[in-house]
């Protein structure tokens, strides 16, 4: 459902290439058609026989090439993605992309561009660099890996930015110290934005929320799970109002349910984008199949066109 | 207009505002009717005589300005090639525009290339107004517009202001969060993606320029109305308005395409007849005074009751 209009390409992967012992990236073409443009901070995902993995994007938006590069990190887990791609996806081969999605985006109003990066966290990085560059707005670097052998694209990022980046190799603690430094002393109208490991990124979220930057100017990359309900169950739903208790058929939606039952409800999209069929969830565990509601929200709301309930629920329109 | 190609905007006999809006495949923000030259001549006209008002943009819409610009050229090109072109050639870029013999020629990113704001000059190709608002961490700002045929708002007066507070003047919109909610649904447009929804309006006679700043000249028409020229004077007027996600900035390009149907075209379909009548009688008074109607609307349903009646008559 989520996946509405998504569109999905045969890409031939062009060419792999290591840039450390661990990470190598792919190119990937389409041999009939021009590919959409996207983004700075922009992703795609890869359809692998093990599921969807989302990827950013590392080319300069700005280039126009038509070709999507990754970088991927072999996190070495047995059937896991970033093995299959390392192992078994060669040049000339065919894979499933969907056009890219971002959910990272360049905050054009930003006076200044801060970007934390950790380990395989520099990817999305590339493409907001390569671009501001275009745009001619101020941005820096701060780059946190084990070592500068181990850490990706290293020399070129050195190259390309040479006051702009900056790298931390030393010891964790004296990395943090010196970090945190450079988050106390910014300009307002700084954005920040964090991407590498989740404790990571936690800590310097919370670090920066700490000092007082507004959480509007605080991003960090996250990719969601697609959150597509695969085999849909029947289950029961209570409605305060109406005091009516219904069966919900695992080929009907919620929302079809209500209204079946003489339950007004209104809606619009029906496909859990535009929020007008949002009801009050009061007791029961719900499957949230969308991404409108903030996750705040979904403690105790659901969109009955998309979202399902387990076993029994009691709603209220 | 002939009402072959009108948008006719009720589905529903009771008019309420909705989240009205589709997804469009192939994702299209623009359209060419048979009014093109007619509209682009009078288009261009009212950017030479009233240039401020019609087209306003802030120093930071200027990237996305020019994503705009090559998306419209991209997409006519592609959604008409034969009347339109556009190719590249190295860093240049050409349009061509075949049914009006027009060239454009420029370098992507290059404000010295052209002479006019890109977004300026995109839209003086197509029928629809164009409207940029900026995705902001705060919101959805109207950080460019070009705007010759709005119903009775004002560029000026909106340039820079937040999704929300544009529609503050428009009655019971913040009811239930409804406004909120269509903000963020449009804060959640993919890249790439477009959504169509139509909005309407009344206008009296055939004029598409009717901006907030000239409303002494075109509103005292609405004391104009009888119920005997009401068929002639009496425009339907309905927006078809398109949002699109633009990859590399990530804003949206907002496109409005207004189109007007006299009432003596609208009631040779029995069908639209019905369904006018209907949404008009149980219009809301605030709504109906918000859309300018209270006016004239007693001398307008007379009209509109008077061709039902007779129509009856001869299907009898
Ligand atoms: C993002 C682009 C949009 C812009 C720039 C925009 C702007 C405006 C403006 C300037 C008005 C007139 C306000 C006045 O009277 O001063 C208006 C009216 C209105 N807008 Fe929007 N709007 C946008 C999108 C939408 C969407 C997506 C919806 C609903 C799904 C919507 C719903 C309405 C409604 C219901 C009215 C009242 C119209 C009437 O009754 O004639 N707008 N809008
Ligand atoms: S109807 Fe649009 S979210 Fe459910």
């Amino acid at each position: 459902m989520n996946t509405f209009m998504q569109k999905y390409y045969q890409l031939k992967v062009q060419k792999t290439e290591y840039v450390t012992p661990t990470i190598k990236t792919f190119t990937f073409a389409s041999e009939s058609e021009k590919l959409p443009h996207f983004g700075a901070g922009s992703h795609i995902s890869l359809k692998l026989p093990m599921g969807k993995r989302q990827y950013s994007l590392i080319n300069d938006p700005l280039q126009d090439e038509s070709e999507y590069t990754i970088a991927v990190k072999n996190v070495g887990t047995e059937g896991g993605g970033s093995s299959f791609l390392h192992h078994h996806v060669k040049p000339g081969e065919t894979i499933e992309v969907a056009s890219p999605e971002n959910y990272f985006q360049i905050r054009t109003e930003a006076r200044r561009h801060l970007f934390l990066a950790a380990g395989i966290g520099i990817t999305p990085f590339l493409s907001m660099m390569a671009f501001l560059s275009h745009t001619g707005q101020s941005f820096d670097l701060y780059y946190a890996g084990s070592s500068a052998s181990e850490c990706a694209f290293y020399s070129t990022i050195k190259k390309r930015y040479p006051d702009q980046a900056h790298f931390y190799f030393m010891e964790r603690e004296q990395k943090e110290k010196e970090l945190q430094n450079v988050l106390r002393n910014q300009c307002i109208g700084t954005h920040i934005y964090i991407c590498g490991p989740s404790a990571f990124m936690d800590h310097y979220i919370t670090y920066c929320k700490g000092l007082g930057y507004p959480d509007e100017n605080i991003h960090s990359e996250r990719f969601r799970p697609s959150s597509t309900i695969q085999n849909p169950k029947a289950f029961q739903v209570t409605e305060e109002q109406s005091a009516k208790t219904l069966y919900v058929n695992s080929n009907q939606s919620l929302l079809e349910a209500l209204i079946d039952e003489g339950i007004t409800v209104p809606y619009a999209c029906r496909m859990g984008v535009c929020g007008t069929c949002e009801v009050e969830v009061c007791n029961g565990s719900v499957l949230h199949n969308e991404t409108f509601l903030t996750e705040e929200e979904k403690k105790e709301k659901m969109l009955a066109c998309v979202s399902r309930g387990e076993g029994a629920i009691t709603i209220k329109v | 207009m002939s009402n072959r190609t009108f948008p006719f905007p009720f589905t529903k006999d009771q008019y309420a505002y909705s989240n009205n809006s589709s997804i469009l495949d192939p994702p299209w923000t623009l359209t060419v009717t048979e009014d093109y030259e007619k509209e682009i001549t009078l288009k261009r006209k009212l950017l030479q005589q009233n240039h401020s008002r019609c087209f306003r943009s802030l120093p930071i819409s200027i990237e996305s300005q020019w994503e705009v610009m090559r998306l419209v050229f991209t997409q006519l090109s592609e959604a008409y090639p034969s009347h339109f072109s556009f190719t590249q050639k190295g860093k240049e870029f050409q349009f061509q525009n075949h049914l009006l013999n027009e060239e454009e020629t420029f370098i992507f990113r290059d404000c010295t290339s052209i002479e006019l704001e890109p977004m300026d000059l995109a839209g003086r190709h197509v029928q629809e107004d164009l409207i940029l608002m900026g995705d902001r961490s705060d919101g959805l700002f109207l950080e460019a517009g070009q705007l010759c045929f709005p119903s009775n708002w004002s560029l000026a007066f909106v340039l820079g202001m937040e999704f929300k507070s544009i529609h503050y003047p428009v009655p019971g919109i913040t009811d239930n969060g409804f406004i909120e909610k269509v903000g963020r649904f449009i804060s959640r447009i993919r890249p790439n993606t477009a959504w169509e929804r139509k909005n309407w309006s009344i206008t009296i006679s055939e004029k598409l320029d009717t901006p907030l700043e000239t409303y002494a000249d075109w509103g005292r028409m609405r004391q104009e109305v009888t119920e005997e020229n009401a068929g002639e004077l009496v425009h339907l007027r309905v927006e078809v308005q398109r949002l699109f996600r633009m990859p590399i900035n990530h804003d949206i390009l907002f496109s409005i395409h207004t189109y007007l149907l006299s009432l003596e075209e609208l009631i040779k379909n029995e069908q639209w007849l019905m369904l006018f009548y209907r949404n008009i009688k149980t219009l809301d008074d605030d709504i109906a005074d918000y859309k300018g109607i209270s006016q004239y609307k007693k001398e307008m349903l007379g009209f509109v009751e008077k061709t039902m009646a007779e129509k009856e008559k001869m299907n009898r």
